[in-house]
């Protein structure tokens, strides 16, 4: 009887089912009709306004990070106005081999650096840069603690890298040296040949020697190497890449007594010695900004013009929500000339825009759109270091969040940093990607931007002094306008 | 069971119903939907029985129960809307409402529900490169009712009783609205700015009576040896709608929205029914849903060239119903013990100039001895329409009920 039951309800749902896919069907271009009754339109229409003769009423450059960990890789040396020194955190305990180290009058210590071959030997690192062959001037400082056991070590372990950095900025040592260094490395060629990394060997100073020398089982030195009167910034491995970080090397008899101690940590601090009254300087690689403010007022203005509406909103709680910014462009002028790069390539201007989150203001970074026609012809419109005299950046996230929350009647506020150098300028994709041989199948990757930062200097004296055209691309959701 | 659960989650969340009116309130499940009701017109409301279960036009009528009623109804519907020559179909599943009663024999009965009073579902896209169409139109919207209920029959006169339910309202409602760009609207050398650029026009919002908890139902109800009446009467109420007015560019990117609200004054409702008993377990039966409409519906528009008003009128559902009761013997036959419906409908929607005119067909199939029954309503009609914006459609649908009877904290006498 179940087995009854079920089949017939089956046979009822099935055919009811049926039915009805009989009785039912649609015609494709009635849900436009249907939208359309109800006031709706089937897609947004596209509206362009530009609003010229922005000019800002603010631009200042603000300093970037001055202390960066040298994880990957590190900088050493003078390069754009700054010198960029490096700074060592190494504890260890041994007795026996200090114990050896004090009594030993061969006692000497050295920091051995692996050159960056990669960056030396990439084929946009410019050939007639190498070979480099400089006398260093180095002023060795440093800070020695005394200790005891393990645990002496451990305590210092316990050091959070954030707190060594803020340490850093106060930086007092107890005591210096100045010692030079011949330095070379070989031309591009002979560099390429050689399976070693160059390295540079810093010795350390007698009076440094002479300290070690009392401790008992256990130190702390921190040792900053500075070299502001460098020709070049030199390149070298950080702590990350096992055989090639950098190491402190203690010998107490002969250099077959040698002990390797690996820094806790190293860091570069940055040294800005650039100084432009009428200049507004950013540097590539130590995330420097320059914040820009341009006034609403006469953006609102054009938009009401353009619309016939009031603006900024004043209805409900204001938060204007009657138009959508699909994209925003601004569009300034540029002048290279004062500039200055290592590697001679395109570097990207990367933007962020203030928003306002709950009440509080955050940066957000925008993103960027290509423009794949333009930007094949004429490459991407957001490079310093290019051919051409303007600047586009685009801002949509900042243009949203303005005319949204107009009704606080805040200036339109962006940043500006120089971010990678670019390898091919008028690529449409715009990030590293994979590309496929389509002969041997083969899968490789083609880069857009160079993996390395370029120390560049860049003056936005010019872009941010003269006026700017603002681009929007707009859809409102207004009525009679779909 | 999972697979089960699955498919009803699924067709779910690609649910259309009823194209009508979804600015507005959408459409009214009629006395919670039920598949028992359905099958016999939406009529019955009078009906009483050991095991009717709970009405929420007339809690008093589960005072005459005997039965414990579990109660669990959904809805497949299929709708084909239909104007200026063009028809749009559309299909779904949803759950318009979960119903338990629970007599207490001398101390009455308690029933409670969930009801999705009104729902606004569709979730339709065109996408047409000729015409430069590309949108993707969503309304999720649903007024649920949590109905608590009590009767209880009059000491002295034991055919009478009364009963009283308390509305509950809560639920949310959003209507997107994402659209591609117009080609033909922007400058070839401007088309970059907008490739894979779409926006949503979206608003979100959530239900609940403004000033007020809920409003109630208050009903009569005489079981007659072959006549059963009832009266009903519910409160009018305001319904408050907080909205949140955006534009959207994905889930994380969004404008900052403009906060607004709407108000909807809902009128009283008197309901009344007749359930006439014409022979052993056949019946007959008429029953009548009647509001008085003062005032329009703001619609939740506030973009493009939407309406800002849905023009009302009387609404009332006049329905007229048969039923055969099945049998309650286990060893009878199986057909004997199938109860079997049939009803028809008219019914004048809330919004002006929209009447819809149905008929239904249904059975209760026993399974089991365990007191468990399948209710199955086919229903199918057609809404006409001369209002504004609003298509006719032609309608069918396949309601499923399960209910389960039982006899917990009856004695036996």
């Amino acid at each position: 009887m179940k087995k009854k039951n079920i089949a017939f309800l089956s046979f009822l749902v099935v055919w009811a089912i049926a039915l009805s896919a009989c009785l039912f069907d649609s015609d494709d271009s009635a849900l436009s009709s249907w939208l359309s009754d109800q006031g709706l339109p089937d897609s947004y229409k596209v509206q362009t306004l530009t609003i010229d003769g922005l000019s800002p009423v603010s631009a200042k450059a603000y300093q970037g990070n001055t202390v960066f960990n040298a994880y990957d890789r590190s900088v050493f040396g003078t390069q754009a106005g700054l010198t960029h020194d490096i700074v060592f955190d190494i504890a260890f305990t041994d007795p026996e081999f200090l114990e050896e180290f004090s009594d030993a009058d061969s006692a000497a210590a050295f920091i051995l650096f692996y050159v960056l071959k990669p960056f030396y030997t990439a084929d946009i690192f410019p050939s007639d840069s190498l070979p480099y062959e400089e006398t260093l001037d180095v002023k060795v400082e440093w800070i020695l603690d005394k200790g005891k056991g393990k645990g002496f070590v451990d305590s210092i372990s316990k050091i959070s890298l954030s707190t060594w950095q803020s340490d850093l900025k106060e930086w007092e040592a107890d005591n210096s040296a100045d010692t030079t260094i011949e330095f070379t490395i070989d031309s591009k060629k002979d560099l390429k040949k050689k399976d070693e990394a160059p390295t540079l060997r810093v010795d350390m100073p007698s009076a440094l020697i002479k300290e070690m020398k009392e401790l008992n089982s256990a130190c702390r030195l921190q040792l900053r190497l500075s070299a502001p009167e460098a020709k070049h910034l030199y390149r070298f491995y950080g702590t990350s890449i096992v055989s090639y970080w950098p190491l402190f090397r203690m010998r107490s008899v002969t250099d077959t007594s040698l002990k390797d101690v690996t820094p806790f940590r190293i860091n570069n601090v940055v040294n800005y010695n650039d100084t432009c009254e009428d200049c507004l300087l950013l540097h590539g690689g130590t995330f420097d900004s320059i914040v820009v403010e341009y006034p609403s007022d006469k953006i609102l203005e054009a938009l009401s013009d353009f619309y016939g509406d009031d603006f900024p909103y004043n209805k409900g709680d204001s938060n204007d929500v009657r138009q959508a910014v699909v994209l925003a462009q601004l569009t300034m002028p540029r002048d290279d000339s004062d500039g200055y790069s290592e590697l001679g390539l395109p570097i990207q201007v990367v933007v962020g825009s203030y928003l306002d989150s709950l009440g509080t203001e955050v940066r957000t970074m925008e993103k960027y759109k290509v423009n794949r026609k333009y930007v094949a012809e004429s490459g991407h419109p957001n490079m310093v270091f290019f051919d051409g005299d303007s600047l586009a950046l685009q801002v949509t996230y900042g243009m949203r969040d303005l005319i949204n929350q107009a009704k606080d009647g805040h200036n339109f506020k962006m940043m500006v940093r120089l971010g990678y150098p670019v390898l091919q300028a008028t690529d449409s994709l715009y990030e590293n990607h994979e590309v496929k041989d389509s002969a041997s199948g083969a899968i490789d990757t083609s880069f857009v931007f160079f993996d390395h930062f370029d120390y560049a200097r860049y003056d936005f004296g010019t872009t941010f002094s003269q006026p700017a055209s603002l681009k929007l691309w707009l859809a409102t959701k207004r009525g009679g306008e779909e | 069971m999972k697979k089960f659960l699955g498919l009803i989650l699924g067709c779910a969340i690609c649910a259309s119903a009823s194209m009508i009116g979804m600015d507005a309130l959408g459409e009214e499940q009629t006395i919670g939907g039920s598949a028992a009701a359905a099958g016999r017109g939406f009529a019955g409301g009078a009906k009483t029985g050991e095991a009717e279960g709970f009405l929420v036009t007339n809690p008093a009528r589960m005072a005459f129960d005997t039965k414990v009623v579990f109660n669990l109804n959904f809805l497949m519907d299929f709708n084909t809307a239909e104007s200026h020559g063009e028809s749009y179909f559309t299909k779904g599943i949803s759950m318009p409402s979960f119903n338990l009663s629970f007599p207490m024999g001398d101390f009455g009965a308690f029933g409670a529900s969930l009801w999705q009073h009104y729902s606004s579902t569709l979730r339709e896209s065109v996408s047409d490169t000729l015409t430069n169409s590309d949108a993707l139109i969503e309304y999720k919207g649903s007024v649920y009712e949590i109905v608590p209920s009590y009767a209880v029959r009059l000491p002295f006169f034991r055919n009478v009783s009364l009963g009283a339910s308390m509305h509950l309202v809560m639920g949310s409602l959003a209507r997107s609205l994402t659209l591609g760009p117009n080609k033909t609207s922007v400058d070839e050398e401007d088309l970059w700015a907008t490739n894979n650029s779409e926006i949503t026009d979206y608003v979100e919002g959530s239900w609940e009576i403004e000033h007020h908890p809920a409003y109630y139902t208050g009903s009569v109800q005489y079981r007659g040896r072959q006549s059963s009446f009832y009266f009903s009467y519910t409160t009018g109420y305001t319904l408050l709608n907080e909205l949140d007015y955006n534009f959207r560019f994905s889930e994380i990117d969004t404008l900052i929205p403009n906060h607004g609200e709407r108000t909807i004054k809902v009128p009283a409702q008197f309901a009344t029914g007749v359930n006439y008993r014409l022979a052993k377990r056949h019946n007959v039966m008429m029953d009548l849903l009647w509001r008085a409409w003062d005032e329009d519906v703001e619609n939740i528009g506030g973009s493009y060239s939407m309406r800002s008003v849905t023009e009302t009128q009387d609404d009332f559902v006049a329905s007229i119903g048969y039923q055969r009761d099945g049998s309650g013997l286990y060893y009878d036959p199986f057909w004997d013990r199938v109860t079997y419906r049939a009803g028809a409908w008219y019914k004048n929607w809330y919004i002006a100039d929209v009447y819809e005119v149905g008929g239904s067909l249904g059975a209760g199939f026993p399974l089991g001895r365990k007191g468990i029954t399948l209710d199955l309503a086919v229903q199918g009609g057609k809404r006409f329409s001369e209002s504004e914006g609003n298509w006719e459609e032609v309608f069918m649908g396949i309601r499923l009920g399960l209910m389960g009877i039982g006899n917990w904290g009856q004695t036996r006498r």
